[in-house]
């Protein structure tokens, strides 16, 4: 256990927002925004507020947030090694593939390649893609083909052979998010035998998450055949298993879906009607056990995941209320969008 | 030679028509650094638009290049100009155009090579085929209730895409599989066989073309084959003339695009780092060495006959940080020039180790492996080895002879001593004093560190580092008042209450400068400060320490040394030349490597790291060719 770890997260975890805190940001006169932001620890953030330019930039914004997470990514992976460093470092590899995702998009409508390069996220020392090389590709096929021959050639492959067959952008985009997240399960697999269940918890959660709701998506919003619903999901060994996202993903109506999920799901997603209000649920449940690991004895590298999971919630919520700001909105309409914890039915 | 060469902020106006040629001189000049900043009112940045063709064009061009050759060396006619914005979009323009036709080509040949592929793989299922004695006419019936498919997938996913078909009650076998690839039979319901289309296009399934022929003879399958390869001979024979014909069509302009794009490259760099500008003006920032200010305004004048405006100043103390650092080092100094940017740049203004680096790296070399015999084979290689080695002979030159002299010293040729009496002492028989030497040499050379650090932060203005930090003059009281007490305890001096009281005062500074420095909230602010005082202590002490290794290398090469003996005497004749030879080789190489290299961790870890801040910008002059 590294006392150093243990006691960054403690730190780190005073920085989280409590919703009382967030109530207070959106009424916050502009005046005080730039300090309140640093006292939370967001120096990234301030310093945006504090350039008008910038705070009117929604792109400036999202990069600024996501440097923030990478600052204390990079902060908390110090002391790490072995499976818990890459496996940390893989986790940052999301607004990579997102970067990916940017650039495939600009060669599909054919955008310049300094204007792509302006939308990308800048990973600091976690980048591993050369986006100069990669925004130059002349299209899909070679930006692929380039991609292949790099870091996240697994990922990519894949892709690949999807897009070849279909040339269409969903399939990309799902193959990329498929590859990541079974990524980021093999590497989770190692930690969740040597630091036990309160890392399975978290990883179980994100899983099981992102598999209900992408199923939900992909099958009533995007009408595909349960078939291929299923091969979309990433392989799973938590709560729902294999065999019962088949069974889920074979139902006719978001309703049935829900009456065939295990019984404490049912009891998690009562009152849900729609995509949307499963996922703030799941959200919030997710956001719940990962405070409980926060604030127990658990090992260190599942208490730095349960931190890093919350303050990104945490930062999604300062986002939208930077927007809402920026754009005028009511301090109701606000609060409403930030609605942290589903109401109950 | 110790500190980078003063510069000079540049400031160039002139009229935005002339912004490339500007840049292309400037290149031509040979030590202009460019860099951000120019005045607030020029609020355009007139050159991205150039930058942003340029790059594009030297993309085209590097992957052109890469089909089609042409690495010939490029001469710059002295004379020539560079392109205009309109020009480079031209030639960018056409780029493209020759760049999409190569890649057709390319992409067809890619296509080939698969389908070859593909074609070995069928005559290897054909063959598996046959011995199945299934009849393939009736499998792949369109009419039947039996939808059937074969073909291949990666193998990975072939678990996946069982499970999901099996949703749909389609059943997978898997009957082959060549590298990564799985070759697999699918079959379900016909009715069915819809769904189960996206999935199979998502998977990345290759269905294999099962032709008529095959359906039914076996040996018109093979004949089918051959004619498909002699289909495909044919068809890369008109590809690779397509290619040829391309390149012969391409060669000549390809030649002229990569001379416009040389000479364009000046003012696309220097966009990189901020061309300003506004209306028909442009302004060009950068460095310059103060010794090149008359000859700038020659090559300007030559140039642009007054037709500009140029300002010249001494870099201020805020910009200090953004000064790049230009050194100059004599020709002996420059192999140890590497050594030293591994670790990284000195800022500006900053102590450059690099001649200290070279001094102590031999020193501590020729400490720790002190050998007349080894030092002069050392010397030798690097000599007959001069031309492989470049630069870094002189080096391996400069350590043999180190070696050698310190060799005389210990009295030791290969290992054995006894032949010359010791100019100094023999590390085997006076440990301690070796020892004890040792760690009197860290000590100076850490005392050394912490006063170039001070030197450093009190030139660079951080008086308050300067004065308090850990490795500033509180650090320093702190590192000789504990040396005092110490000595005093080990009854070497006799300094002990005013050395502790030193001490004392030295680390209380330190700790109130880092409750000074930490952030945070009170408890924070207590960890950090208590963590990093007691860090300094620490770390100072075991860095003097870490200088005892010097020691234990000495002892270690004749410890070496005197086992490579005590095995050879235990052999025969032979053996006995041949265990000598083979020892002092291990010798050489290993323990050689091992001590330059604890040498020159030494210097990085217990001399640079205190010091050297290695983040300085490189003077990286702009230059017509890639550099």
């Amino acid at each position: 256990m590294s006392a150093y770890l243990n006691t960054r997260v403690s730190l780190y975890a005073g920085r989280l927002w409590q919703d009382e805190a967030l109530d207070a940001l959106v009424g916050a006169p502009d005046a005080v925004i730039a300090d309140t932001l640093m006292q939370r620890g967001l120096p990234q953030l301030a310093a945006g507020f504090v350039n008008p330019a910038d705070r009117q930039d929604a792109r400036s914004l999202e990069q600024r947030i996501i440097a923030q997470i990478l600052d204390e990514t990079r902060v908390l992976i110090r002391p790490l090694s072995g499976d818990a460093r890459t496996f940390l470092t893989f986790w940052t590899a999301r607004f990579e593939i997102s970067n990916v995702k940017t650039l495939l998009r600009s060669k599909m409508t054919g955008e310049r390649p300094a204007a792509a390069l302006a939308r990308l996220t800048p990973m600091g020392t976690f980048g591993r893609l050369d986006n100069q090389d990669l925004a130059h590709a002349e299209d899909v096929s070679e930006l692929l083909r380039r991609l292949e021959a790099g870091p996240y050639a697994g990922i990519v492959r894949h892709a690949r052979r999807a897009f070849e067959h279909s040339h269409d952008p969903f399939s990309l985009d799902a193959a990329l998010d498929r590859g990541y997240y079974e990524g980021l399960a093999l590497r989770a697999q190692p930690l969740e035998v040597t630091v036990g269940a309160p890392f399975r918890g978290l990883m179980a959660n994100l899983i099981d998450r992102i598999n209900l709701v992408w199923l939900l998506r992909y099958r009533f919003n995007y009408k595909l055949p349960p078939a291929q619903v299923y091969y979309l999901l990433v392989g799973s060994r938590y709560s729902l298993s294999g065999a019962r996202l088949q069974e889920l993903a074979a139902q006719d109506s978001l309703e049935a879906v829900l009456a065939a999920l295990p019984p404490a799901w049912q009891t998690l997603l009562a009152g849900a009607t729609d995509i949307p209000g499963v996922f703030a649920r799941m959200e919030h449940s997710a956001a719940e056990q990962a405070q409980r690991v926060l604030r127990s004895r658990a090992p260190d590298i599942a208490r730095a995941f349960a931190y890093l999971i919350l303050r990104e919630r945490d930062l999604r919520a300062v986002r939208a209320v930077m927007r809402g700001r920026h754009l005028g909105l009511p301090d109701a309409a606000i609060r409403q969008a930030l609605q942290r914890a589903p109401e109950v039915a | 030679m110790l500190r980078a060469e003063p510069l000079l902020k540049v400031q160039l106006l002139m009229l935005a028509s002339e912004a490339q040629d500007a840049a292309l001189a400037l290149a031509r000049f040979g030590v202009f650094n460019p860099a951000a900043s120019a005045p607030d009112a020029l609020a355009e940045s007139p050159a991205a638009a150039y930058r942003e063709a340029w790059l594009e064009a030297e993309a085209r061009l590097s992957k052109l290049l890469e089909q089609c050759g042409d690495s010939d060396s490029l001469p710059i006619p002295a004379d020539a100009e560079a392109p205009m914005l309109a020009d480079l979009e031209e030639l960018n323009g056409w780029l493209k155009e020759a760049w999409g036709a190569c890649l057709a080509c390319h992409e067809s040949a890619t296509q080939i090579a698969d389908t070859r592929h593909h074609l070995a793989a069928l005559e290897d299922t054909l063959a598996k085929l046959e011995r199945l004695n299934v009849d393939l006419a009736h499998l792949l019936r369109a009419d039947s209730l039996l939808a059937v498919n074969i073909g291949s997938l990666p193998a990975a996913e072939l678990k996946r895409v069982t499970e999901a078909l099996s949703m749909t009650h389609h059943l997978v076998s898997r009957f082959d599989q060549i590298g990564e690839q799985v070759f697999a039979v699918i079959a379900g319901p016909r009715m069915r066989h819809d769904e189960v289309r996206g999935l199979l296009a998502q998977a990345g399934w290759r269905e294999l073309p099962v032709p008529d022929e095959l359906r039914t003879h076996p040996q018109a399958a093979r004949a089918w084959l051959e004619a498909e390869r002699t289909r495909l001979d044919a068809q890369s024979g008109a590809a690779c003339r397509i290619m040829d014909g391309l390149r012969e069509q391409l060669g000549p302009r390809l030649h002229e695009a990569r001379l416009r794009l040389a000479l364009a490259r000046p003012l696309a760099e220097a966009a990189l780092a901020g061309v300003r500008g506004k209306g028909g003006l442009t302004a060009l920032s950068g460095w310059i060495p103060q010794r090149q200010r008359a000859a700038l305004r020659d090559t300007l004048d030559a140039h642009f006959h007054g037709r500009y405006w140029l300002d010249l100043r001494e870099p201020t103390l805020g910009e200090v940080a953004e000064v790049p650092s230009l050194m100059r080092y004599p020709g002996w100094l420059k192999p140890f020039v590497p050594l030293v940017k591994s670790y990284g740049v000195p800022r500006y203004g900053e102590f450059d180790p690099a001649l200290p680096f070279a001094f102590t790296w031999l020193l501590l070399f020729g400490a720790m492996f002190g050998d007349i015999g080894h030092g002069a084979v050392i010397l030798l290689l690097s000599l007959g080895f001069a031309r492989r080695l470049d630069r870094m002979a002189w080096v391996g030159m400069a350590a043999g002879v180190t070696s050698m002299l310190f060799g005389l010293l210990y009295g030791s040729i290969f290992g054995v001593e006894g032949f010359i009496e010791p100019l100094w002492l023999s590390p085997l028989h006076d440990p301690v004093r070796v020892l004890g030497v040792a760690v009197t040499f860290g000590v100076g050379f850490i005392v050394f560190t912490l006063l170039v650090n001070l030197g450093n932060k009190w030139a660079a203005g951080q008086i308050g580092e300067a004065l308090f930090d850990s490795t500033g003059l509180a650090g320093l009281l702190f590192y000789l008042g504990a040396v005092g007490g110490l000595a005093s305890l080990a009854g070497v001096a006799d300094v002990a209450q005013p050395a502790w009281i030193l001490a004392g005062v030295g680390i209380t500074g330190v700790a109130a400068f880092k409750w000074h420095e930490a952030l945070g909230g009170l408890g924070e602010r207590m960890l950090v400060t208590l963590i990093e005082t007691q860090e300094t202590a620490i770390k100072l002490f075991s860095n003097t320490l870490s200088f005892m290794r010097v020691a234990a290398f000495s002892l270690n090469h004749v410890a070496l040394a005197l086992a490579v003996f005590a095995i050879a005497h235990g052999l025969g004749t032979a053996g006995h030349g041949l265990t000598l030879v083979l020892g002092n080789i291990v010798i050489i190489v290993l323990e050689g490597g091992i001590v330059a290299i604890q040498a020159l961790r030494l210097m990085y870890f217990e001399g640079f790291s205190r010091f050297f801040s290695g983040d300085g910008r490189e003077f990286v002059p702009l230059r017509i060719e890639r550099a």
